[in-house]
């Protein structure tokens, strides 16, 4: 077993860790019974009545290399030797002959009859078995059929296709468990993620997102730009990452030059947009109507203004993405350059970013030593004007008898309470924002012995914001408040480092395999921002460019800050695989992690974690099972953690505070203040969970898929306790108070319903569950408890909370009154607690009661790709299903009590055979059942044949969020927010979701 | 030997970057934003700043979104936040204040209590750090903690007159879950608080604008005892005469002759205010009186910087109250057309007519100018508050007078007040007689129908003519609550859109807001709650 270096270089996968794979036979897929895997057994056996010496060499066809290290064995004997470093092998064979068994870890095994021939050359194709794939787990990748925790992987081939906004949308749908959603159609607003439910109420629920091992988000390269995405799901393979991994760990691996390829590679597509459905309100005629017939007090101004219509626009959007592969097998070179300029529905909104890459490979000294070097540089640019979710509320309530602009071309101001016309607030509203991001990160691997690499890693990643934005003299504010432009100015700048130095050891013995890894991590980061405003300009054409000319700066009105925090993280890890014989799987790992946002006592933790396996099909009596490729059972358990979000939270510290100041001895001075009340034995939420499953291969991989079952509790939640006041300086403080637990069930499906001739039907399939609840929220040491926590708000007029957290219930409950019926007089009727009903003027706080949940029970994602020739289909759907949705729309626009703002045309509508007469509420009419089944994803594409130096070429035409099956009256069951404890609520003030359609275009030189 | 000198190499490698990574171990939070209790040791110069936050909190609770100021105007019958074309119904919170339904989610008096605890649990933290050291005072340390306990007993006294059952904490030290005192037991810990600091607090009313002082406390011992009846069941006017004797031969206050000038926006240092909560539009905000009695339309008279509300009007039956010669109803009311600054065109004309509090027009009832809006005002206004002023001193003692047979005595007193009234209409009006203070009040209490009829409850109010002096000298000075409670008009009478509640006897106190019930199991809800 030496000399694996050249052979490493074949199964290359990154450098990350390789030694998995290239170090053992006992990884062959299929080994015979009696083989014997180690070297040196043939050679020391006696010769017996050796009859003829054949020889020959293995190539892989993957790459036409030559393969060292190859099984070759003389079937139904104990006879065998390896391939040497070039490939090539000699064995004595019986004058007869017999049949030679290759075999090698990810490759098919080939069986060869020798006949008469002496010479051999194999070719070994890789085995493209689902449990042979590399799965990029916590500092290193395994063989799928090696993992024994909940992973989760999906592969560029794989990804969803056309306009997407990140690496989360890419695999929307198809990692079981792992719900990605877009509540918000802003071009330059992001997905939203939720692994497993929510686990943390002040700390993030936000998975730890790695881009080829160093932390970032889900925007920090371009979508076109990355090779496989993997979801560290279960708490077992989490535990690595500690005390950031609670919500997860997304590992994004970029395209990397890996075979010494020259090509170049463009990608392009269009896009369009339009509105998901478009809310129906009164129009000017109705209005007059409603005067008419009804003599409703109206103001007509004569006109017929459609306000939405005049807020949006269709968007066309475009993006470019330029890939260069270069280099041999020691220097390669890849780059990107992927530059997209999105437009929004609203006018004046959109989004330019350009992202650029390079990433630059070396290997030295027989490739004992690899240099990594990896620079991303990222400009995000936005121009935009006033069009925002507040302008959008402006358009929905706007009397549509009035009209945009008056006969001298002045913007139509009306009085009114928060009632601005909304275009004016689009174009008088300037703003201008600038990220830029700079990742610069590098790695050295030293394999000073075989079976042994050390790796440092170090990167820094500077991110620096700066914004800019004004109202003109024309804008609302002037006419509202007399402040003649006023304009503001921010920036901020965060600086992170990482060092990571890692060692891995693996080895085989016999039929036991094992691997070590130990490492030290160390990341620290400073953010530091800084912000003015100033107002009544002498112009407004300096926007926000000259900000000393503002007469409030003057008048010592203007506001202006800084602020700076720091915070630092150690760890300390190892890692621990054994197999034996490919059937029994082990993985033990710890991670003890200190972080700076704790006070002293409580810095440090403990991150254990360990998991096994068993590979059933293995075993011998499944072993010759036709039809069966893989069984393997799971079962782990791991700890992770969650830090508090904000910084300074344990520390004992005071502010000076203007608005606590006071008149005292004859001057105005600031308040010198405690920040909080004090904490300093705050520590971190720890996560234990457990988790079991299967995954399975059958019918020579037509049908594979997992099934995951896991548990996990929440304990020591960090919550924001309410504290009587007194003794308490305020009514909060942070503590270490609870427990929540969730559990569930996740299940994954691959099949190939039809593979025939030239026509293939793959499908996925993904379902997960999820139950979750709050078992405890109290702190012994404080000597506090709670039953409850309510969250959500409506906003006003009707000013209420929505939902309630209920210790013993899940997260997610609406607490509304219930309604049931609508009394002659118009108003609302509830069932009050004695279950009678009352009407909605008699009804007390103490009359809600649990309505709906806004968090889904049930997400499906079902994939189909279909490939006939050279045409390939995609069809992609998405549900959720047991859940409801508060339709804000509806609660404030669907009511005709209040006629100075406009309305839904289904306001005067009945509602229990009523018309209502009751003031805006609260109340269980406005949940509706949020499920929907959602046609997201269609593309259609057809690829050219290579010709001259055109490799190939693909075009193709997508639409996303295309159709939606649901009995929801909203605009999207999916453009709600299902994180934090208010999750359904579908707000008033939004940027709706839209309906994309693209065309694209693949070339590679 | 060849792997044992490549294992020896790379330990060796390994080794040296761990060692250079030593440093990277230090787990120490750097504070940057925030001032560290351990860097931090304050001196004489940081005692105004580290007293401040006392007051700090009073201001936001007097005159602050739903502080002081509205829970005892709008429970009362001269202010009233009625529904408006622009809004506030704002969920029934202005309609509850009105018609005394709220319940203990209702946010005034948890604001009250919050804001009211705030300054009780600043005093004791500064308290205790002075005693335990972490604050060093060389002179003067027992005037400064007197002082603070002072404003401690001021708060206290807000929480006896609202919420009337609460915990008495002391102690910053002590975080165990605090005991709920009665009605009575909190009087008496006021009072003796009061008692034991007197001798310690400064008698300089000029250095001490806008904080306690002897003065402030015995004021603030007057006022108590005027309502120590409606406090404990037992009425103490001898003591109210006796203290408010002091503070008249203390001769340290008078009465502003023109009453305007006691709420300009420079009534800093009036002659006539005892205590002060000091607003400023720049280093002090919070004063926002105008921004919600104000149609948005006013902005224009007063040239604004900033957008008013267009919420809460006088009550058209208090309004009726007025001699129509006495200078205060214009002092107090912004009424009738109003003018652009710029153009002298008529932006809005202020009616007194109020149809309901379920809807209005937006010019619908007269609006609160007694605090003068400066021209440019932002949404801030720069004029103090007269938590005490000397005519106060002047009407309880004339008031304790009254109830204790000295009609005349006290009508002389009231006549005092009156004089500058209507010094410049009618002056011999200034003048009243004891009957008149013992007789019924000219307020024409009943329920306001729609069409603006009243139904009319003629019942006789004792010493209702001194209610109605009350009313007219400190209408908008959020006195009217404790007023009508201690006259009995609260309780059993209706005006505008208020009937008397069934339980209206209970409702003389706030409830103990729901959060804190929820967060301390030891309090116990006041009755009918």
């Amino acid at each position: 077993m030496e000399n694996f270096t050249k052979l490493k270089s074949i199964v290359a996968i990154g450098l990350m860790l390789t030694f998995h794979f290239g170090s053992s036979q006992t990884y062959a897929s299929i080994m015979l019974d009696d083989s014997r895997s180690s070297d040196g057994v043939v050679e020391a056996r006696a010769v017996s009545s050796m009859d003829k010496t054949i020889s020959g060499t293995v190539y892989s066809t993957e790459d036409g290399l030559t393969m060292p290290g190859v099984s070759v064995v003389l079937k139904g004997t104990t006879r065998g030797t390896a391939t040497d470093i070039d490939g090539s092998f000699t064995l004595e064979v019986p004058d007869n002959g017999g049949t030679l068994v290759f075999s090698f870890v990810g490759f098919e095994t080939q069986e060869v009859a020798v006949a008469n021939q002496s010479v051999f050359e194999i070719k070994l194709k890789p085995d493209i078995t689902s449990m042979n794939e590399v799965v990029v787990v916590g500092y290193g990748t395994m063989r799928k059929g090696d993992v024994t925790s909940s992973i989760g992987g999906v592969k560029e081939e794989d990804f969803v296709k056309g306009a997407v906004r990140d690496a989360a949308q890419l695999i929307q749908g198809k990692v079981a468990g792992f719900r990605v959603t877009t509540p918000s159609g802003d071009p330059a607003a992001g997905t939203e993620i939720n692994l497993r439910g929510l686990n943390s109420i002040n700390g993030t629920n936000q998975p730890l997102i790695l881009i080829d091992g160093i932390p970032g988000t889900m925007n920090t390269v371009a979508p076109e730009d990355i090779e496989s995405i993997d979801v560290l799901k279960d708490g077992s393979a989490a535990a690595i990452y500690g005390t950031r991994a609670t919500g997860g760990v997304v590992l994004i691996t970029t395209r990397k030059n890996s075979e010494g390829r020259n090509t170049v590679n463009y990608n392009n597509y269009m896009s369009v947009q339009t509105i998901q459905r478009r809310p129906q309100l009164l129009t000017g005629d109705d209005y007059r109507r409603l005067i008419a017939e009804e003599g409703i007090a109206y103001t007509d101004y004569g006109g017929n203004t459609d306000w939405i219509g005049e807020m949006l626009q269709t968007p066309i959007s475009h993006n470019h993405n330029l890939t260069f592969f270069g280099g041999n097998s020691t220097t390669n070179f890849t780059g990107s350059i992927n530059y997209r300029d999105w437009d929004g529905i609203f006018k004046r909104t959109g989004q330019e970013r350009l992202t650029v890459r390079a990433d630059l490979n070396h290997s030295m000294f027989g490739d004992k030593l690899r240099a990594n070097v990896q620079v991303i540089n990222r400009v995000i640019k936005a121009a935009r004007g006033g069009a925002d979710g507040y302008a959008f509320r402006q358009a929905m309530i706007r009397n549509p008898t009035d009209r945009v602009r008056d006969e001298q071309g002045n913007w139509q101001e009306r009085d009114g309470y928060f009632y601005e016309n909304p275009i004016s607030r689009i174009y008088e509203y300037s703003s201008e924002s600038r990220n830029n991001e700079m990742r610069m990160s590098g790695s050295l691997s030293y394999n000073p012995i075989d079976d042994l690499d050390l790796k440092l890693l170090v990167s820094n990643v500077q991110n620096n914001n700066i914004f800019g934005g004004a109202t003109t003299f024309s804008h609302t504010d002037t006419w509202l408040n007399n402040r003649n432009s006023s304009a503001n100015r921010s920036t901020n700048a965060y600086n992170e480092n990482l060092v990571e130095l890692t060692g891995n050891y693996s080895k085989s013995i016999g039929k036991n395999y094992f691997t070590v890894l130990g490492g030290y991590s160390w990341q620290d980061a400073v953010y530091e921002a800084f912000e003015a405003s100033n107002w009544n300009f002498p112009t407004d054409l300096y926007t926000w460019n000259n900000l000393g000319a503002g007469a409030a700066l003057a008048n010592g009105q203007a506001a202006m800050g800084s602020t700076k925090n720091k915070w630092q993280l150690a760890g300390f890890f190892g890692r621990f695989t054994y197999n034996f014989d490919d059937k029994y799987l082990l993985m033990a790992s710890v991670r003890r992690e200190g972080s700076s946002r704790f006070g002293a006592n409580y810095q440090w933790g403990t991150f254990p974690a360990a998991s096994v396996g068993w590979r059933i099909s293995n075993e011998p009596f499944l072993k010759g099972v036709r039809n069966v490729d893989e069984i393997k059972v799971r079962a782990g358990y791991g700890v992770t953690g969650t830090i508090a979000g904000n910084p300074y939270l344990s520390q004992i510290s005071y502010n000076f505070d203007r608005g606590q100041g006071a008149y005292v001895g004859g001057n105005w001075v600031q308040g010198f203040i405690p920040t909080r009340n004090f904490n300093p034995d705050l520590r971190w939420e720890r996560k234990l969970e457990y988790n079991v499953g299967v995954d399975f291969s059958f019918f020579q991989d037509r049908i594979s898929g997992a099934i995951d079952f896991y548990r996990r509790n929440v304990n020591d939640l960090l919550y924001n306790f309410p504290v009587p006041v007194p003794p308490y300086l305020t009514g909060n403080i942070m503590l270490n108070a609870g427990t929540m637990r969730n559990e569930g069930m996740e299940f994954l499906l691959n099949f190939t319903p039809i593979k025939k001739g030239d026509f293939v039907w793959n499908s996925n399939f993904t379902y997960s569950t999820n139950r979750n609840k709050l078992v405890n929220l109290s702190n012994e040491q404080f000597d506090v408890s709670r039953e409850f926590f309510n969250a959500g708000g409506t906003g006003e007029p009707i000013q209420d909370y929505t939902h309630r957290v209920e210790v013993g219930g899940p997260i997610g409950q609406f607490f509304v009154w219930k309604s049931v019926g609508v009394n002659e007089d118009g108003l609302w009727l509830i069932e009050n607690q004695e279950g009678e009903v009352i009407p909605i003027t008699d009804a007390v706080p103490e009359d809600r009661q649990f309505y709906g949940n806004g968090i889904p029970k049930h997400i499906i994602g079902f994939n189909n790709s279909f490939t006939y020739k050279r045409f390939d289909l995609e069809v992609n759907m998405r549900g959720a299903f047991g859940h409801d949705i508060l339709n804000f729309q509806r609660m404030f626009y669907e009511n005709p009590k209040n006629i100075a703002y406009n309305m839904l045309n289904t306001a005067y509508d009945p509602v229990y055979g009523q018309r209502l007469n009751s003031d805006l509420a609260y109340v269980s009419h406005y949940i509706e059942s949020g499920d929907y089944l959602k046609l997201d994803n269609v593309t259609f594409g057809y690829s050219f044949p290579g010709r001259g130096i055109m490799q190939n070429a693909r075009i193709y035409a997508s639409g996303l969020n295309l159709f939606v099956l649901t009995k929801y009256q909203g605009i999207d069951p999916e453009g709600v927010s299902i994180l934090g404890f208010a999750p359904g609520n579908d707000e008033r003030d939004k940027y709706p979701t839209t309906r994309t359609f693209t065309l694209g275009l693949n070339i590679s030189f | 030997m060849k792997i044992i000198n490549k294992i020896i190499l790379g330990s060796a490698f390994l080794v040296s970057i761990s060692f250079a990574l030593q440093s990277c171990l230090n787990l120490n939070e750097e504070v940057y934003s925030e001032v560290l209790a351990e860097n931090f040791r304050p001196g004489e110069r940081d005692i105004p700043a580290i007293i401040a936050p006392v007051y700090g909190s009073l201001r936001a609770l007097m005159m602050g979104w739903q502080g002081h100021f509205d829970v005892q105007e709008e429970s009362a019958d001269v202010i009233v936040t009625p529904a408006r074309p622009n809004g506030w119904y704002d969920g029934g919170t202005y309609v509850r204040m009105h018609q005394h339904t709220w319940t203990p989610l209702q946010w005034q008096p948890t604001n009250l209590w919050n804001s009211s605890y705030r300054s009780v649990t600043t005093a004791n933290r500064v308290i205790s750090q002075i005693e335990d050291g972490e604050i060093q005072i060389s002179e003067g340390r027992e005037e400064v903690i007197a002082e603070l306990k002072g404003v401690r007993a001021f708060a206290y006294y807000l929480l006896l007159d609202n919420h009337g059952n609460v915990p008495i904490v002391t102690d910053f030290r002590d975080v165990s879950l605090p005991e709920q005192s009665d009605r009575t037991t909190l009087y008496n810990f006021i009072i003796e608080e009061i008692e034991n600091v007197l001798p310690s607090l400064s008698q300089d009313a000029n250095s001490t604008y806008g904080q306690m002082n002897y003065w402030v406390a015995k004021t603030l011992l007057a006022k108590i005892y005027l309502n120590a009846e409606v406090y404990t069941g037992t009425p103490q006017w001898q003591k109210v005469i006796e203290v408010c004797d002091e503070i008249i031969a203390g001769g340290v206050y008078s009465l502003d002759p023109v009453y305007s000038d006691v709420f300009h926006w420079e009534n800093q240092n009036n002659q006539e205010i005892i205590f002060a909560i000091p607003y400023d539009e720049i280093f002090g905000q919070g004063n926002t009186v105008h921004m919600k009695t104000l149609d948005p339309l006013s902005r224009f008279v007063y040239g604004m910087q900033a957008g008013p509300w267009g919420g809460n009007c006088a009550v058209p039956q208090f309004i009726d109250s007025y001699d129509e010669e006495d200078g205060r109803l214009y002092d107090t009311w912004i009424q009738g057309p109003q003018r652009h600054a710029n153009t002298g065109e008529v932006v809005i004309t202020y009616r007194k007519e109020v149809p309901s509090i379920a809807a209005t027009a937006s010019n619908d009832g007269y609006r609160i100018g007694k605090y003068q809006i400066k021209p440019s005002a932002t949404g801030s206004l720069d004029n103090d508050f007269p938590f005490f002023r000397y005519a106060d001193v002047l009407m309880m003692k004339a008031e304790a007078l009254l109830r204790t047979g000295n009609g005349s005595e006290a009508a002389s007193l009231v006549s005092e007040v009156r004089t500058r009234a209507f010094a410049n209409s009618n002056p011999a009006k200034a003048t009243v007689s004891a009957a008149v203070l013992e007789g019924n009040s000219r307020y024409q209490y009943g329920y306001q129908n729609l069409d603006g009829s009243i139904d009319l409850d003629s019942g006789v109010i004792p010493f209702g003519g001194f209610l109605d002096e009350l009313g007219w000298e400190f209408a908008a000075e959020a006195h009217r609550r404790q007023d009508l409670i201690r006259f009995g008009v609260f309780q059993t009478k209706s005006w505008f859109n208020h009937r008397p509640h069934p339980q209206a006897q209970d409702k003389i106190i706030f409830p103990i807001p729901e959060t804190e019930i929820n967060n301390n199991p030891n309090l116990v809800q006041n009755p009918s709650y």
